[in-house]
């Protein structure tokens, strides 16, 4: 189990190094944010209804836009290399890879989405429960996300593949997700969904190692 | 079939294009099969 | 002795394919002339959707054979993964196409259905959602064959694809199902009710027949064709001196 910790620790380390941070994290979602009343209009109630879909789709695109470097840049130093033939299990590998992103970039995304949706009139008693939703989700996204960065690991112009690949897998996450932060216009109240959200990443959670590592696999036959 | 019928240009429009793209699939892979078998004559044979 | 039995095996296919073809050719000309006949003039129009049901004799079958096709190359993908059978990728890459086109047409079809009926080319409904990500899942699937020179490398990274697609299925169309509930009450016509006239289900039932002849005589000429394009790539390599 040291080597995971070593193998999440080098890669956090690694993250935080070439720039992501909690202070990306909240320059992306204001960067962000301040296309929305361009784009849509600065009307104020049709801002507060859109927001936490919102906030999802900007979490959506976060994740998207880092899935590629994930295991792009140990695949052409060499690393990748290195940690195949290691001790740790390549799926533990993969495992680690996905605990780091989602640590570094989901993790920081989502605790930060509600508190910025407040520019978009998010209402306040909303907040939590789209945090709540949106750190679960999180967790099955960076899992997905990984999956993708896997098979397209050693693809140099992968930039459109990515988006195809992990978009219908997004589907499920984002509809519960959305289900469990506007929870309190259903009837049923938010917690069935948030507990389908959680199945989705104990689902995720399950398959991403085996899927992730037998995609690196096929990079080292 | 009621040809009269106010809505038979869309049954026509959904066999058409059911027809266009099935034709269209067994055209590509009817084509693509000729293309091959000539290749690989061609390399198999050079290659001996 | 090893290079005889995976020489031998994709040989053996071609052969049994050869035999095969024309039968399967007869059949599908026949089932599909005997469902067109069927579908166009004995069976009668709807009382409800007036002419407009006939689309349902192309729809249905392309939506059936776009979900059959898909679970096809995920069986494919999952005996290569397991025992290496070396027909069986190809196998999976030959689908795809075929299976998008059927998606794509199950689609446009049912687009071209639901301009008449709800006064609308397209609604957010739960199975056209559903369908329109499996059309996504195609897409991705091909998209990495088509991103990898190296065939080895693609093959593998195509079953982990259509493996993580199959799972999904399932999962999208429970959540797609939940939202739309959630989102709009079920007030449109759906297009096959749970009680169907025989006079409409035979027309149905010899149209999916013939997309399925259809399709696998398309699939297998096109696993032929996926053979000899690997022959001939083997034979270049072996031209250049490389492996």
């Amino acid at each position: 189990m040291s080597g995971f910790g070593s193998l999440l620790w080098r890669d956090l380390v690694l993250m935080f190094r070439q720039g992501g941070s909690l202070g990306a994290a909240v320059s992306f979602m204001l960067a962000f944010v301040v296309m929305i009343p361009l784009a849509i209009g600065p009307d104020q109630a049709t801002l507060s209804r859109l927001a936490p879909g919102l906030m999802w789709l900007a979490l959506l695109l976060a994740v998207l836009l880092t899935t590629e470097r994930m295991f792009q840049q140990d695949h052409e130093d060499g690393s990748l290399d290195l940690l195949a033939t290691g001790r740790l299990p390549l799926e533990l590998v993969c495992l680690a890879k996905a605990a780091a992103h989602w640590l570094s970039v989901s993790l920081p995304l989502s605790v930060v989405a509600a508190p910025v949706g407040i520019l978009l009139n998010l209402d306040t008693p909303r907040i939590l429960p789209v945090m709540l939703a949106m750190v679960t989700g999180s967790l099955a996204l960076s899992l997905l996300a990984s999956v993708a960065g896997a098979v397209t690991a050693g693809l140099r112009r992968g930039g459109l593949v990515v988006p195809l690949l992990v978009l219908p897998l997004y589907v499920p996450v984002l509809i519960f997700g959305i289900a469990a932060s506007t929870g309190d216009m259903n009837p049923s109240g938010a917690t069935p969904a948030l507990l389908v959200l959680m199945a989705i990443a104990l689902v995720s959670l399950v398959i991403q190692p085996w899927a992730a590592a037998a995609a690196l696999r096929a990079y080292f036959r | 079939m009621d040809t009269t019928s106010p809505h038979f240009a869309y049954v026509l429009a959904s066999y058409v294009l059911s027809g266009a793209v099935l034709l269209g699939l067994l055209l590509w892979t009817v084509v693509r099969k000729r293309n091959l078998d000539a290749e690989a004559r061609r390399v198999l044979k050079s290659g001996e | 002795m090893q290079t005889f039995e995976i020489l031998a095996n994709p040989n053996f296919f071609m052969r049994v394919a050869r035999a095969i073809l024309p039968w399967g050719w007869a059949a599908t000309v026949i089932t599909l002339g005997a469902g067109l006949y069927l579908a166009l003039f004995t069976s009668p129009a709807d009382y409800q959707q007036g002419e407009t049901v006939r689309i349902m004799y192309v729809h249905v079958p392309a939506a059936w054979m776009a979900l059959f096709i898909y679970v096809l190359m995920a069986v494919s993908s999952a005996v290569a993964l397991i025992f290496r059978h070396p027909l069986a990728d190809a196998a999976a890459k030959a689908a795809a196409p075929f299976g998008a086109a059927f998606c794509f047409l199950s689609l446009a079809t049912g687009s071209i259905w639901g301009k008449p009926m709800w006064g609308t080319w397209w609604v957010w409904d739960a199975r056209l959602t559903s369908m329109f990500v499996l059309m996504l899942l195609y897409l991705g699937y091909m998209a990495v064959w088509r991103a990898f020179d190296d065939p080895h490398r693609a093959a593998g990274l195509a079953r982990v694809v259509a493996l993580v697609g199959v799972i999904n299925i399932p999962i999208v169309k429970f959540s797609v199902d939940w939202w739309n509930t959630l989102h709009q009450p079920a007030s449109v016509v759906k297009m096959s009710g749970p009680a169907i006239d025989p006079a409409m289900l035979w027309p149905l039932l010899l149209m999916a027949l013939g997309y399925t002849l259809l399709f696998i005589c398309l699939h297998l000429m096109a696993i032929g064709n996926e053979i000899t394009a690997r022959k001939i790539r083997a034979a270049r390599l072996r031209a250049v001196g490389a492996h």
